[in-house]
Formats: C-alpha cells, sequence, structure tokens
C-alpha cells in the first residue's frame, strides 16, 4: 500500500470506532504512522470529518415532534381498536336487539305474569285516559254495541254490580282478542271531567294463559285501582275502582 | 421478533436521528417531520415482524429511506460505481475554512449533491454506522456505499472549498 492508495481508504475513514475494525483502514492507518505527508494530511482530513460531522448532528429537531409522534400513534390504535371491534359491536347489538325483541313478543304469551300483565295493561287503559266508544246509560244498548262488534256481550254481572250505574263501553284488545271495557259510576263525588269511577273487563278466559281457576276473586292493588279478577263460564272477569279491598268486596 | 420493544421508548431512542437524516434527505422541516412520523407508524404495524431486536435502528433507517424515495417516486435504478482508485489528488478543505459554516450551508451543499450520493453521506457523518450497516440501510451492496461515499463525499468537499472561498465576508473590513 502506498501513500496514494492510503489516502483513497482514508478517505471514507472517520475518527472513531465504526472504521477502524476494517483491515484495508487499520493498514492506512498504520502507514500514516512511517508516513509524516500522509499522517499531515490524515490530521487535516480527521478535523474536517469532526466538523463535518458536528454540523450534521446539530440539525435542530423541532420541539415536541416527540410527543406528536407518540400521541397519533396512540389516537390511530385507538381508532383501529374501534374499527376492530365494528363487527364485534354490530355482533353484540344484534344479539341485544334480538333479545329485546324476543322478549317482547314473548312476554305477554309465557309464564305467571300473563294475568299480571294484562291486569296491569288494563288498570293502565282506566288509569291513563280512553275514549268510551258508546256513551250511554243503557245496559243493553252496551251489550248490543258489544255483540255487534263481536266483543264479549254475554257477560254476567255480579248483583251488586248490577245496581251501579253504567256510563258507556269501549273495545279494547289483548293478544288478538277483544276486551269489553264497561264502564260505571259509583255516584261517589268525582273530579271535573271525569265520568267513571269503577270498570269492569271482560274477555274470554283461553286470551288469557295462567288465568285463575274459578274460585273466590284474586284481589291485587294495581296502581291506584283495587282489582278483583274471576271466572265465571268462559270469561275472565277484571274490575276495578279506586279504594281498599271493602270498596270492592261491596261490588262483587 | 421484536414484539417487547415499547413503542414510546423506541420513539424516545430513535427520534431525534431518524429526523436529522430525515432532513438532511429533504431539508423542509415539514418534509422531514412526516417522514420520521411516518417511519414510526410502519413500525407501529410492521415492527413486530422484525426477529432481531438488534436490528431495530438500522430498520428505522431503511424505512425512512425507503419512504423518501417512494415519496419522491423516482423509479431509478442506482448505478454501481467502483471505487475509482486513480483519484489520488483529492481536493484539500482547510478546517478553519469549514469551521465558519453553519449546519443550514452545509446541507444546502448536501443537497447539491445526486441524491444517489445524498443518503449515504448523511449516515455517514450523522451516526457511527460502519458501511456495512450503511450498506443495510440502503439495502446497496458494501461496494457500493463505498464508492458512493468516496464520489459523494469528494463532491461535497469540492462544493464546500468552492463555497467557503466565494464565501462574502461576514464582516466588512476596517
Amino acid at each position: 500500500m502506498n501513500r496514494d492508495d492510503a489516502k483513497n481508504i482514508l478517505l471514507l475513514y472517520r475518527p472513531g470506532p465504526a472504521d477502524a475494525t476494517d483491515p484495508q483502514v487499520a493498514a492506512a492507518l498504520a502507514l500514516t504512522q512511517q508516513d509524516a505527508e500522509l499522517a499531515r494530511w490524515f490530521g487535516e482530513h480527521c478535523a474536517r470529518q469532526e466538523i463535518l460531522r458536528a454540523k450534521f448532528q446539530q440539525i435542530p429537531v423541532p420541539a415536541g415532534l416527540k410527543e406528536q409522534i407518540i400521541s397519533e400513534q396512540a389516537a390511530r390504535e385507538k381508532a383501529a381498536v374501534w374499527q376492530r371491534n365494528i363487527p364485534l359491536r354490530v355482533v353484540a347489538a344484534t344479539i341485544v336487539a334480538s333479545l329485546i325483541l324476543a322478549i317482547l313478543w314473548l312476554r305477554p304469551q309465557g309464564g305467571d305474569n300473563t294475568l299480571a300483565i294484562y291486569r296491569n295493561r288494563m288498570v293502565g287503559t282506566a288509569l291513563r285516559g280512553y275514549a268510551m266508544d258508546l256513551a250511554t246509560n243503557n245496559p243493553a244498548q252496551i251489550r248490543a254495541y258489544l255483540e255487534l262488534n263481536r266483543a264479549p256481550a254475554d257477560y254476567v254481572l255480579p248483583g251488586p254490580l248490577q245496581n251501579v250505574a253504567v256510563t258507556g263501553c269501549a273495545i279494547e284488545s289483548w293478544q288478538d282478542a277483544k276486551v269489553s271495557m264497561i264502564c260505571f259510576r259509583t255516584g261517589k263525588p268525582l273530579p271535573p271531567g271525569v265520568q267513571n269511577d269503577l270498570w269492569l273487563f271482560v274477555v274470554d278466559r283461553a286470551s288469557v294463559k295462567s288465568a285463575p281457576s274459578a274460585g273466590p276473586p284474586q284481589l291485587a292493588k294495581v296502581n291506584r285501582l283495587v282489582t278483583a279478577v274471576w271466572i265465571q263460564g268462559d270469561k275472565l272477569y277484571l274490575l276495578g275502582t279506586e279504594g281498599d279491598a271493602q270498596t270492592i268486596r261491596r261490588l262483587l | 421478533m421484536a414484539k417487547g420493544v415499547d413503542f414510546e421508548s423506541l420513539v424516545t431512542r430513535h427520534y431525534q436521528p431518524l429526523y436529522q437524516f430525515a432532513f438532511s434527505l429533504t431539508r423542509d422541516e415539514a418534509d422531514a417531520c412526516d417522514l420520521t412520523q411516518q417511519t414510526f407508524c410502519i413500525w407501529a404495524a410492521k415492527g413486530h415482524q422484525l426477529r432481531d431486536e438488534t436490528k431495530v435502528k438500522t430498520w428505522l433507517f431503511t424505512t425512512l429511506h425507503r419512504e423518501f424515495l417512494g415519496a419522491r417516486r423516482k423509479q431509478i435504478r442506482f448505478p454501481q460505481i467502483e471505487l475509482d482508485h486513480a483519484a489520488a489528488e483529492l481536493p484539500v478543505v482547510p478546517p478553519t475554512s469549514l469551521n465558519q459554516l453553519d449546519t443550514a450551508q452545509v446541507l444546502a451543499v448536501l443537497a447539491l449533491l445526486d441524491e444517489t450520493y445524498r443518503a449515504p453521506v448523511a449516515l455517514f457523518y450523522l451516526q457511527d454506522y460502519s458501511y456495512l450497516e450503511i450498506a443495510e440501510i440502503l439495502e446497496v451492496p458494501i461496494g457500493t456505499v463505498k464508492s458512493r461515499l468516496a464520489r459523494g463525499l469528494d463532491r461535497l468537499h469540492q462544493l464546500l472549498t468552492r463555497g467557503t472561498a466565494t464565501r462574502p465576508p461576514t464582516q466588512p473590513p476596517d
């Protein structure tokens, strides 16, 4: 290796550990120990390399770049996780919706609560407002109207109830069956605008699953009303009024 | 696999040299930030495929360089240039003149180099990478790295010499 060879090799030399291990560089470095001219050139070369190296390493890095990289990656991952979970969310939503639909579909038909649900529905109708299809004090007209509209009309009123004045009727529905709603006024003082304070609902017994068997009326308090449920013939009767058990027993 | 590499600590360790490399290639702060960010983004997506954790830094620099080339949409097939042993007479740049330059001026001169030479020269000065590592980063043979460095440094020194020789004085003469 001569001086020019050594210069060619050392041109790529940087002071530091990275290049010194290269065998060619090591040989050229050894030559600088023997050649004064080469040593002088090499000294200047190393000084230039150091300066240039320092210049490159002085490139300023924008403040906040690190935080920006980390935060944007975090946001990207968050979005990716959300997107990855979309099928799972759709499946979960579908399952939940199906369950809700199944519950809504099955609820009125199944279980021991059927009568309770029916009772709640009818009490709710009485309390939350309804429009009488027929307003009359004539019980015969009520029966005729119900019969004409294929609602239960052959109901049997308990003795005391036969003495209470009717005010009209309406036809409700339960599980595709018609419910006859007969409205009464017991004679108690009522707030202005209120016409009725006693309601009788009659429906085919078969329409309400888990309906009680024949026997004494079952009393239950539902909302503001006290109710009595009993079976007679093929009909289920539900009577409701404000008051207590005694109040309703006096009407049965 | 490099699954155990924590993203935040990885960024902390490497974002500065990566940005400096990106800036030396683009000379534009926004572009350099984008390149650096994109590199870490690719790491987050594909870094787990890297089997040797000691190669993380090289992987990052390689990825950044690829992204730079991709962004430029240059379909250049770089020719391999063997080191010219005949170039015995090399330009001599006095160290004192170089010292008067600031980083921006050095980078401006670097930008005058052909893109083929720019990346190896920047890696040469920015990092203590061996030629083999620079070859890995740039995905070229080591002989190509040496030849590009020789040409690139030669050209850089020439330009710096010219630049410092023609540079106007910063202070008016008394």
